[in-house]
This record gives structure tokens, sequence and C-alpha cells, in this order.
């Protein structure tokens, strides 16, 4: 019976035209991305990381106020972020200092 | 625009440049940024490319690749938009859900969509709406990708318009709504669903299996994604799960807020007048990528040089690439491939010349397509907020030594 099993098993094996590439879980791998520390970084850390990597910040370029604010915006208005309104302006105020392009507008 | 129109255009605005014209008000574009380093980290069946983040993970194809007309799986570009894309798939329990105005739901599975529909192939290019974004200044909102967010690959699957015969439209059926398994942090996080109008699906536009002859990759949406050809990538969902036939068109953040260009005829707007109508990107315009040389590479002087590269369009096909060695002045064609795999996949084009001056050297490509639309000069793009549909001529920098 045992036997039987294996061969079924062979026989389907065999017969299923295409064997994934890859048979267990793939492991994204964690990168460090270069983030600058700084004040209000904890509270960065703690509503944009449940998202998205640092990576995703970094790599918007140089910004306006105005852009950086949108985008926090965009997470709490259309992705639904839990931000408080406290939070929201230190991590404007964060992004802005390190990833801005000085001007307001 | 017929050549001739084109140099007067271009001759108008170096005009406008050189009179002192504050371009960065207006907004302006040039070439995209190029010299990304490729990651230390490999990705789960992708080799180690430009890595922007891991979580969606965004990463770009290097500019070498592009000499070839199939990009290989593990070079090709991946983007995804929510933090939680399933990592592991059962083969034999996956099933793709269709449902809505049907007569008759089906849940599909793999072995079923392998076996019990026609299996057809297209080649295709895949480019997100964003690439090259890193062109235009003041810097467009999104990922500053350089040129590699596109590939061209061989898919193979079954055509969507066969899978809704086999469930059969109810009367008044008109919209789809495609879904993804990709999953956002928070419940109220809208679902990456693409909308697509039943006008759209022609014969191909398929559910796709396979890629360049292997499984998809499961950073290019493992089993099986939508292929769309002609369409940027935001519509061609990955994961595929489910797939619902409306009569209404329902608002999506991703369709009508995200992925939008001004809704005028040049698809421009300034930084300070943004346009207020936008509507989704869709088909894609005329390009072209030189693959070899790259920026910096060094030419020896008198040796026989090919120019390699690829140009696509949405579907029209491909005419003409010419290639530039004098900044413009002059434009020269390039040898085209058969064109063997169709209108929507790359055409690779060729170059061969000596460089016989020492120095530095602008190499420049434009393609031009079969309903003559052809490449603007960066300069000439004009400028969105999203940073959508860059295509400018691309121009390559080598040292003559």
């Amino acid at each position: 019976m045992k036997v039987m099993k294996k061969v079924l098993l062979a026989a389907l094996i065999a017969a299923t035209p295409m064997m994934a590439q890859v048979k267990e879980k793939i492991e994204v791998p964690y990168i460090a991305f270069p983030i600058k520390m700084g004040k209000g970084f904890d509270v960065v850390q703690a509503n944009c990381l449940m998202c998205h990597s640092f990576g995703y910040i970094i790599n918007q370029g140089r910004q306006s106020k105005k852009f950086w604010e949108g985008k926090v915006n965009k997470m709490i208005v259309h992705f639904k972020a839990p931000i408080t309104d406290k939070d929201k302006k230190i991590i404007v105020d964060y992004l802005f200092k390190h990833y801005g392009n000085g001007k307001e507008q | 625009m017929k050549r001739r129109e084109f140099f007067k255009t271009a001759a108008v605005t170096a005009g406008a440049a050189a009179l002192g014209t504050t371009a960065a008000e207006a907004g302006v574009t040039h070439q995209p940024i190029d010299n990304r380093k490729i990651g230390n980290v490999a990705f789960p069946e992708k080799r180690p490319l430009i890595t922007y983040s891991d979580r969606p993970p965004l990463l770009e194809t290097p500019r070498e690749v592009f000499t070839c007309a199939l990009t290989p799986n593990d070079q090709f570009f991946v983007r995804w938009h929510m933090p939680d894309i399933p990592t592991y798939i059962d083969t034999d329990k996956f099933t793709i859900h269709i449902n809505g105005m049907v007569k008759k739901e089906l849940k599909i599975t793999l072995k079923e969509l392998k076996e019990d529909y026609e299996q057809v192939e297209v080649a295709a290019v895949l480019q997100c709406g964003g690439n090259s974004r890193s062109a235009f200044d003041p810097t467009a909102g999104g990922i500053q990708w350089g040129n590699g967010a596109m590939g061209c690959a061989l898919w193979k699957g079954v055509r969507l318009r066969d899978i809704l015969d086999r469930a059969g439209l109810k009367k008044g059926a008109e919209w789809l709504a495609v879904q993804g398994k990709e999953k956002a942090a928070y419940y109220e996080t809208p679902n990456f669903i693409r909308e697509l109008h039943l006008d759209e699906l022609d014969d191909h536009v398929i559910i796709a299996y396979q890629m360049n002859g292997e499984d998809l990759p499961y950073l290019n949406g493992f089993p099986v994604r939508l292929i769309i050809p002609g369409v940027y990538s935001d519509s061609w969902i990955k994961m595929i799960t489910n797939i619902t036939v409306t009569d209404k068109y329902k608002k999506l953040f991703f369709m009508d807020h995200a992925y939008v260009v001004p809704d005028n005829e040049c698809e421009c707007e300034t930084p300070e007048k943004l346009f207020p109508k936008t509507k989704p990107i869709y088909r894609m315009n005329v390009k072209s990528i030189i693959g070899y040389p790259t920026n910096g590479a060094k030419l020896t002087l008198k040796s026989q040089t090919v120019v390699r590269g690829v140009a696509f369009d949405g579907g029209a096909g491909i005419r003409e690439v010419q290639i530039s060695l004098d900044g413009g002045k002059t434009w020269d064609k390039a040898i085209l491939d058969s064109g063997k795999l169709g209108r929507y996949a790359y055409r690779t084009f060729r170059y061969g010349f000596r460089p016989d001056k020492l120095g530095k050297l602008e190499i420049m490509a434009k393609a031009i397509n079969k309903l003559g639309e052809e490449q603007p000069l960066a300069k000439d793009i004009k400028w969105n907020h999203g940073g959508y549909k860059y295509n400018g001529i691309d121009v390559v920098t080598v040292e003559v030594v």
C-alpha cells in the first residue's frame, strides 16, 4: 500500500505540467536604508514603518513642505493610517528638515 | 509631428532657454538620474538590482539590460503597493474567483487554467507609468525611478475574454474590477484594484502564469497576473484572486487619485497651477532606451562600436529608431530587429560607428512609431505633478579615449 501511494504520488508529480520553481515560502530581505536621525524620528518610526520601508521616504527626492504635508495627508485620508494631528505635525517637520528642498510651497 | 516641425519646436524652446526664461518655475525636464548603484542584496528569484524599498519591494533594472528583446526574469523590475505580499502560494489550492454579474460563478484553479482553456502567448512591454520620473524638476511626487522601471517578456496564459465567456456575462455587465492578493497593514486601507471596461478586452489581454518560459517570479505576481499589452503596468494586477463583473464604475484610489495625469491635450500643468481635472494613465507613448554603451563608458578611438537598445510604444509598433552623435543636428537610421515578437514587444536596435574624435561624446536615440509619433527632447517634455509618462530622447555620454 505504501509503495502504491508512492507510485501514485510520483505519477501525480510527473503529470503536473509545471512545478513551481519556488517550493517554499519566500523571504523578502530586510534592507537597512540610511534614514537620518533627528527630532521626531521616533514618531516617524512608529507611524510610517507600519506600512512601508524608509526607502520609500528617502527615494522621494528633496521636496517642499507642502509636498510632505500632502504625502502625510494622503496616508491619513486615502490609506487610513491612524496618525494623530500631533504626530502629523512632528512627522512633517522631520521630513521637511531632513528631506526638504527648503521651500514652503 | 513631422521632423521639420519638430526641429522648429526644439529650436524655439532652446531659444526661450537662452533668453533666460525661468524654466524651473514652470517645471522643466532633464535626463533621468542614471548613476544609481545596484544593491548588494538579492531579492527572491532576482539578481541584485537597484533597490528603492524592501517593503513593499521596489526594484529597478539597470540600463545595460536593455540590449535584449526579452528582459531576463531575474533582472525584471519589481513594483508593489502594499506592505503585505503573500510569500507562499499553495498552487493546489489557489483559485481565481470570477463573480458579480455572471451567469455562473467560477473558481478557476491553476490546473484548470493550464488545461481547460486555450493557451496563448503574447510578448509585451511592462512599464510603470512613473518610469524615468527622476527627469522632472521640480521633483515630481513618487519614487525617483531612473529608466529601468520597465521590461519586456513573453507571457503565456489564457485570454480573459475566454474566461468571461465561460462564466457568461449578464445583461448590463460593463466593468471588471480586478483584485490581487497584496494587502495593506490596516483593514481600512483601500485594496489595490483596477477597473477595466469590457471594451478594453481584446484577444491580447490575458491572465498569464508564465513569463519567458518559466513560472512568474513571486515578485512579478506569481502565480498569475493580468497582461494588458500597450498599457502602463498599474493595470497589470499581480497575484489575481478575484475578478468581479459590475455594471457601474467604482471610484478607486489608485485609478482616480494616484495614477493620473492632467486631463488636457498636453497632459501637462505647472507646479503653481495644477490642472483641476485628471484622468488615469493608460496607453504608453513611444520610447527608446540605449542599453549599450552606458553613461561614463570609455570607447576606443577608431574602434568599431555598436550602440544597442530597445524601443517600444503602446502597440502601434516601431517604424524607425534614429541615432545622433552630434547633439541632435543630424540623425541616422539604426538597424531594427525583425519585429517577430510583435507590436507590443521591444524592438531592439543597433547602430555601428567608429568614434573619430577624442573626448566626450553624446549618443542620442529617438524612436518613431508607425503613427509617426516620435520622442521629444527631454527639455521639451511638459511637467506633470505625478511625474508620469516621461519619454524623452535618451542621451548617453561616453568618453572616447
